[in-house]
């Protein structure tokens, strides 16, 4: 019998996995009890529950087994027990790459549903990284990492075309508005802000750089795009090379730099906000000097100081919203998308689960770019296929070009009714232009204050009748100690059914819920609440001793809650957060 | 590897997404084909201009074409090239036009 010999990729794998061991990954490399919690997080295994080697552990394990070999000692000692072992052959790193690439979108849900923590996702990345340093990957993920290194963004376009692309938008909101002061500027020094976008809006569809231009002018903003360094978009995440994630964000944040601006704004994809964001820095080695954000915070912040103007009723369509993995999980990035699409659309309707405990599109981590596994994408996107049509929208909300693509090919597949929008798109529609609007000064409406001063906390709440829901004596005596100072009228409440009768009978102008009660508890009347037609539009700021009820809270198929507040809770906090909701209200109508 | 069939007789081969491989087994029939598959029924003329448009670039440079370049060429509005090919530029045109599926995020 012949003795067989590892082939010099698997030693070179080897090599590299001794550099890749932080206290995170080896955590999470030992921290597995193969509980079985992840297999029902993720969205292959709930598609495919008979074949093992979708769920997480398994996936998982591949890299664990290579760790334990080669750097546990239970590994060396029993190595049967624990199931050490590496890959020998080459026709064994082509089995680990259809795991590592082709079974797994790194969405991280499992992670999300993991009790010890255990981060698989991170774990499949640096197989992949181990993988493609020896050239083992895709073709597609080959393809667009070369395009990424040589010509500098991942779908290859040259300059010029970059150039007369954004000319071209320039000359369409020309048409549009008359004039020619929403044109797209380019390295303008000094300009506030960089905007940096994704190819495939340069390459295929540039709508959403002629909308943004549009937003931008319309806010009166000081912008420009660069020659250079503006593709945000980053393979080395999908494919686990941190040295091309690393030149990926380098070129960004030197152009920023040079034209000195003062905030980058990433349009709405999620890995390229990701990456951009929070991890190329580190893969880079670079201290960034300037903010970072989504163009959705741009945005939201441009409506809420008034910079911009919207009209709502124009998106009249029912709207769904989608959370890309990226900004969801692992940027924690979910509440500002929400609020802004209240603002431009009229009807919006969550999907369940939403936020952080949303479903993959199915095209994430590169999959879009590995036709070989679309049919595995496919089957899996039945789960989300059924979470869009229960929201009977029309149209999609996302802030991720991925997801974009990812939707809109599993909407064609199941023949669902709907189109893929981004917020951008939303926003674009609903603005109202008032000319002229260059230069004009910025409003602000509301900034977190420091605790109020006793003069501005007397009329604070002067003239608002607040039910307070708790059950216990002593926090309904603060709370309406403190609220009748700042000059509320207070209509108290013991539990959830005696809350409910007040709130029919009395109609508050706004209600502090606690959660944790005898008889009807604050969930349940929360959701009723929501449900009746006589309470829908009351606002309701939760304050309980639960933080941990924010999930279900959240999770309910109603509208969030206005406000949630952890006890304790600090008088002046109380009163602003309520004024705050209370104005905002009142500004909606 | 998937194979689709042109309807008279030919079978071609196409990968996972739909996409031909071999460019240079497309014809008219095999884009007429293909274009049922895209939620085109029947191509009319403008969808002629745009396929043929996208076929000749595709054979002269090795690429598809930025889509600032098709609008320029073909003088077709933006939004005219999404009311054509529904899936749009990238996954719907190209496809018809017989070209291999775009690389990167789409």
């Amino acid at each position: 019998m012949s003795v067989q010999v590892k082939s010099h990729k698997v030693k070179v794998m080897e090599e590299l996995l001794a550099k890749k061991l932080t206290r995170q990954v080896v955590a999470s490399l030992v921290g597995c009890v193969h509980c079985g919690m992840c297999h029902e997080s993720c969205h292959y295994v709930l598609t495919n529950p008979d074949d093992p080697t979708y769920t997480p552990s398994y996936k998982a394990d591949q890299l664990r087994k290579i760790f334990k070999a080669n750097h546990d000692w239970t590994g060396r000692v029993f190595p049967w027990w624990v199931k050490a072992s590496t890959p020998m052959t080459d026709d064994d790193l082509e089995a680990l790459k259809d795991i590592a690439f082709g079974k797994c979108t790194n969405c991280r849900r499992c992670t999300f549903n993991c009790p010890m923590g255990v981060d698989t996702a991170t774990l499949n990345r640096i197989t992949r990284g181990l993988l493609s340093a020896v050239g083992v990957m895709p073709e597609g993920v080959r393809v667009v990492s070369k395009d990424q290194w040589e010509i500098g963004n991942q779908m290859g376009v040259l300059k010029e075309d970059y150039l007369d692309t954004l000319e071209w938008m320039s000359e369409e909101l020309e048409d549009e508005l008359g004039h020619d002061r929403a044109a797209i500027p380019v390295d303008k020094k000094g300009a506030k802000v960089v905007y940096a976008i994704n190819p495939r809006e340069v390459k295929y569809d540039p709508r959403t750089i002629k909308n943004a231009a549009l937003i931008f002018y319309a806010a009166g903003e000081d912008w420009t795009m660069t020659t250079e360094g503006w593709d945000q978009t980053n393979f080395g995440l999908f494919s686990g090379d941190d040295q091309l994630g690393g030149i990926c964000g380098k070129r960004v944040y030197e152009k920023v730099a040079e034209i000195g601006a003062e905030r980058l704004v990433i349009s709405e994809c999620g890995h390229g906000f990701r990456s951009t964001r929070c991890e190329a820095p580190n893969w880079a080695g670079v201290d960034v000097g300037f903010i970072m954000e989504s163009s959705v915070i741009t945005m939201l912040r441009y409506v809420k100081e008034g910079r911009i103007k919207v009209d709502k009723t124009r998106n009249s369509r029912r709207v769904t919203f989608h959370d890309s993995c990226n900004n969801a999980r692992s940027c924690g990035f979910y509440e500002e998308p929400r609020e802004l699409l209240r603002l431009v659309a009229t009807d919006f309707q969550e999907m369940y689960p939403n936020r952080a405990e949303n479903y993959c599109c199915t095209g994430g981590g590169g999959a879009m770019s590995m036709s070989e596994y679309t049919p595995r994408r496919l089957k899996s996107a039945k789960l989300k296929a059924d979470q869009i049509a229960a929201t009977g929208a029309e149209v999609v909300v996302t802030s991720c070009h991925n997801c974009v693509d990812g939707l809109n090919d599993l909407i064609k597949h199941y023949g669902l009714k709907c189109e893929v929008k981004q917020l951008v798109d939303l926003v674009a529609e609903a603005l109202v232009l008032e000319e002229p609007v260059v230069e004009e000064k910025p409003a602000p409406i509301e900034v977190v204050e420091p605790a109020a001063r006793p003069a501005e906390k007397a009329a604070a709440l002067a003239g608002r009748r607040i039910l307070v829901v708790d059950d216990e004596e002593d926090v309904r005596t603060f709370l309406t100690a403190v609220l009748e100072d700042a000059g509320a009228t207070i209509l108290p409440a013991k539990d959830g059914d005696e809350a409910l009768a007040v709130a029919m009978r009395e109609k508050p102008d706004i209600i502090t819920l606690d959660l944790s009660m005898p008889g009807k508890d604050g969930v349940e009347a929360f959701v009723e609440f929501r449900k009746s037609p006589e309470t829908e539009n009351i606002p309701i700021c939760i304050v309980t001793g639960h933080p941990e009820f924010r999930k279900v809270i959240y999770d309910r198929p109603v509208p969030p809650p206005e406000g949630y507040m952890d006890k304790p809770v600090q008088e002046e906090k109380l009163v602003d957060n309520l004024r705050r909701i209370l104005e905002l209200k009142d500004r909606k109508g | 590897m998937a194979t689709f069939d042109v309807g008279d007789g030919r079978t071609l081969e196409i990968d996972e997404d739909g996409f031909i491989q071999d460019p240079t087994q497309w014809d008219e029939k095999v884009a007429e084909a293909l274009a049922k598959t895209e939620g085109v029924d029947e191509m009319t003329e403008e969808h002629w201009k745009l396929v043929r448009y996208l076929n000749d670039y595709y054979h002269k440079y090795g690429v598809a074409p930025m889509i600032r370049k098709l609008c320029k060429e073909t003088g077709f509005k933006l939004n005219k090239v999404y009311q054509l090919f529904p899936s749009g530029p990238a996954k719907g045109a190209c496809k018809v036009a017989g070209l291999p599926k775009p690389t990167g995020c789409v």
